[in-house]
């Protein structure tokens, strides 16, 4: 299996290049495909198993409940870890348009990434069923249920 | 089986590809402390050995005696304590005593002035000494090296003793305080002892580093924990990292054949532990395998417990299914990550340290790459730094690869600082 960073040969099955760290296997069970979504309803999956059924309305807002700012948004990830894991009170917002989905930033302490990409700041990016989105380090699958 | 220990075993890959060849494989050994079982306490039996050497003056030392007196405090009475103070000279100012008389203890302790060196043997020789004197299997034994200094020419003595310590079941916690210390020797002292080790680079934070010592020791309830892992024929487990309280390599203490055998001391029941092995299997024709059975081996001094046993297998199917071939557990490949951030920064922290300037820069370049695509981007930008550093000066900085060494080794524990946002 040659890596495509450093062209470095590595033994079937590794998962990052010996030489310069690179992915190998590039899909792994949170960037699988899902099924088509249009219509369905969507989630987003932990590693664990755990899931967050996605509201149905334009905006839903993704962070910690923290009574005292008075901050609740829709998605709460205080039970999944998410003051140890960085996520922020208000961290990420999901856009629904149709069957369309953006994911956009909202100017978080450690920031949204999509399939291991960081998002910029406030600016939506598209995002599809099988994508990774990790808020600060907590990844989810975001997928049909 | 009993529920003291949930073990779980995780496959990087379920299914892998019928290629006719030796393939990579990941298996993730997770061991927590059961649920549902009240496990009872344990006693301890610590020894703190500290650096009272004349850069300790001031802050550091009033932060000190105040984190010595927060673990007088929450001692219980039938623990053991002793506190060895040195400089270049050793002194125990507390043989091994239950830890009763407190107010006794913290006025021994605001005697103490600084002065002198830094020999950090003799105080750890002193330590273990006392140490020895209370060493139980029914309690938790350890040792708080805490020092702020270069060590004067007895690294090999340090080591050594920390290889006793880790015989005896002494876990040596090392902290290093502030940049003008040899954070090698620290991180070696706490891996060969199956202890942890501690970066604090401000004086007020070693009362935190001992609260969270504190909190771990009052935890254990499952000791001399020894994973071993026997590998099918053709199976060759190539390398091991335990990665709690920190990413270890200890492939070359653990590995023999195709036997995988690892003390992992005991078992901090908040943590948990994770053991990675990273095993070559041989071709193999459609249809299920087993990669190998690990045993768990364990006591539980609290309720009589000695020897237990819990066993998993490793198992995958061979299959001629690319799509599910190329499905890979996101938790595996999580940890193999981190581990090969890990890899990488020793990597070129030793190409520096041998003044391969490029090497040492390609590695950390790699490094980074790997950090951001983990959300570690202030570690990424630490080996920024030190790129800058090495490029401009040919050598790194302190308080940089203080901070590389220790942030990529513990990439698996989780942030403790609180979020702002």
């Amino acid at each position: 299996m040659k890596c495509t960073e450093c062209q470095m040969e590595n033994i079937e099955g590794a998962l990052f290049c010996e030489e310069c760290g690179a992915q190998l296997e590039v899909k792994n069970e949170l960037q699988e495909t899902a099924t088509e979504s249009r219509g369905e309803r969507l989630v987003l999956a932990s590693p664990d198993g755990s899931t967050l059924d996605i509201p149905a309305k334009e905006e839903v807002v993704i962070g910690r409940e923290d009574p005292i700012s008075e901050v609740f948004p829709d998605l709460d990830l205080t039970g999944l870890g998410g003051m140890e894991q960085g996520v922020s009170r208000k961290h990420a917002v999901i856009h629904r348009s149709g069957a369309d989905y953006t994911v956009e930033d909202m100017g978080s302490t450690n920031g949204t990434y999509v399939n291991r990409k960081k998002v910029q700041p406030n600016v939506p990016q598209a995002i599809k069923p099988g994508d990774e989105i990790r808020f600060g380090k907590l990844a989810f699958s975001f997928k049909a249920a | 089986m009993k529920n003291e220990l949930n073990i779980r075993s995780i496959m990087s890959k379920d299914t892998l590809p019928v290629t006719g060849g030796e393939q990579a494989v990941y298996a993730l050994v997770d061991i927590k402390a059961g649920t549902g079982t009240s496990l009872g306490t344990m006693a301890a039996n610590i020894a703190l050995v500290l650096d009272r050497s004349g850069s300790m003056d001031g802050e550091k030392m009033d932060n000190l005696k105040e984190a010595v007196g927060y673990v007088v405090d929450h001692l219980g009475d039938n623990d053991l304590v002793s506190v060895t103070i040195f400089d270049d000279q050793v002194e125990t100012l507390i043989p091994s005593r239950p830890a009763k008389n407190r107010d006794e203890i913290k006025a021994s302790l605001a005697k103490v002035i600084v002065r002198g060196g830094t020999q950090i043997s003799d105080g750890l020789s002193a330590g273990l000494a006392e140490a020895k004197k209370g060493i139980a299997k029914d309690r938790v034994n350890r040792i708080v090296l805490l020092t702020d200094g270069q060590t004067w020419d007895d690294e090999d003595a340090c080591l050594k003793l920390a290889d006793e310590a880790g015989r005896l079941g002494v876990a040596i916690t090392s902290i290093g305080l502030g940049n003008e210390w040899n954070e090698k020797l620290l991180l070696q002292i706490a891996e060969r002892s199956r202890g942890n080790s501690h970066w604090i680079q401000n004086p007020i934070a070693i009362l935190d580093a001992f609260r969270q010592e504190m909190e771990g020791m009052q935890s254990v309830a499952v000791t001399n924990v020894k994973l071993t892992g026997r590998m099918s024929p053709g199976v060759r487990p190539v390398k091991v990292f335990t990665t709690v309280p920190m990413i270890s390599d200890v492939s070359g203490r653990t590995v023999s054949g195709t036997m995988v055998q690892a003390d992992l001391g005991s078992l901090d029941g908040r943590k948990g532990q994770a053991v990675l092995i990273e095993a070559r299997v041989p071709a193999h024709k459609a249809g299920a395998y087993r990669v190998g059975q690990i045993e768990i081996r364990y006591d539980v001094p609290s309720g009589g417990l000695s020897g237990q046993t819990v066993k998993a297998d490793l198992t995958v199917t061979f299959a001629d299914d690319s799509a599910a071939a190329a499905k890979v557990n996101a938790e595996v490949m999580n940890l193999v990550e981190k581990v090969t951030a890990f890899k990488l920064q020793t990597q070129a922290l030793t190409e520096a340290d041998a003044g391969h300037i490029v090497a040492a820069t390609q590695k950390f370049q790699a490094a980074a790459t790997v950090l951001l695509n983990l959300g570690e981007d202030d570690l990424a930008d630490a080996v920024e730094h030190e790129i800058a550093a090495l490029k401009r000066t040919g050598s790194l900085t302190a308080a940089g690869t203080k901070k590389l060494e220790y942030g990529t080794r513990k990439l698996t524990q989780v942030m403790t600082t609180s979020i702002g946002k």
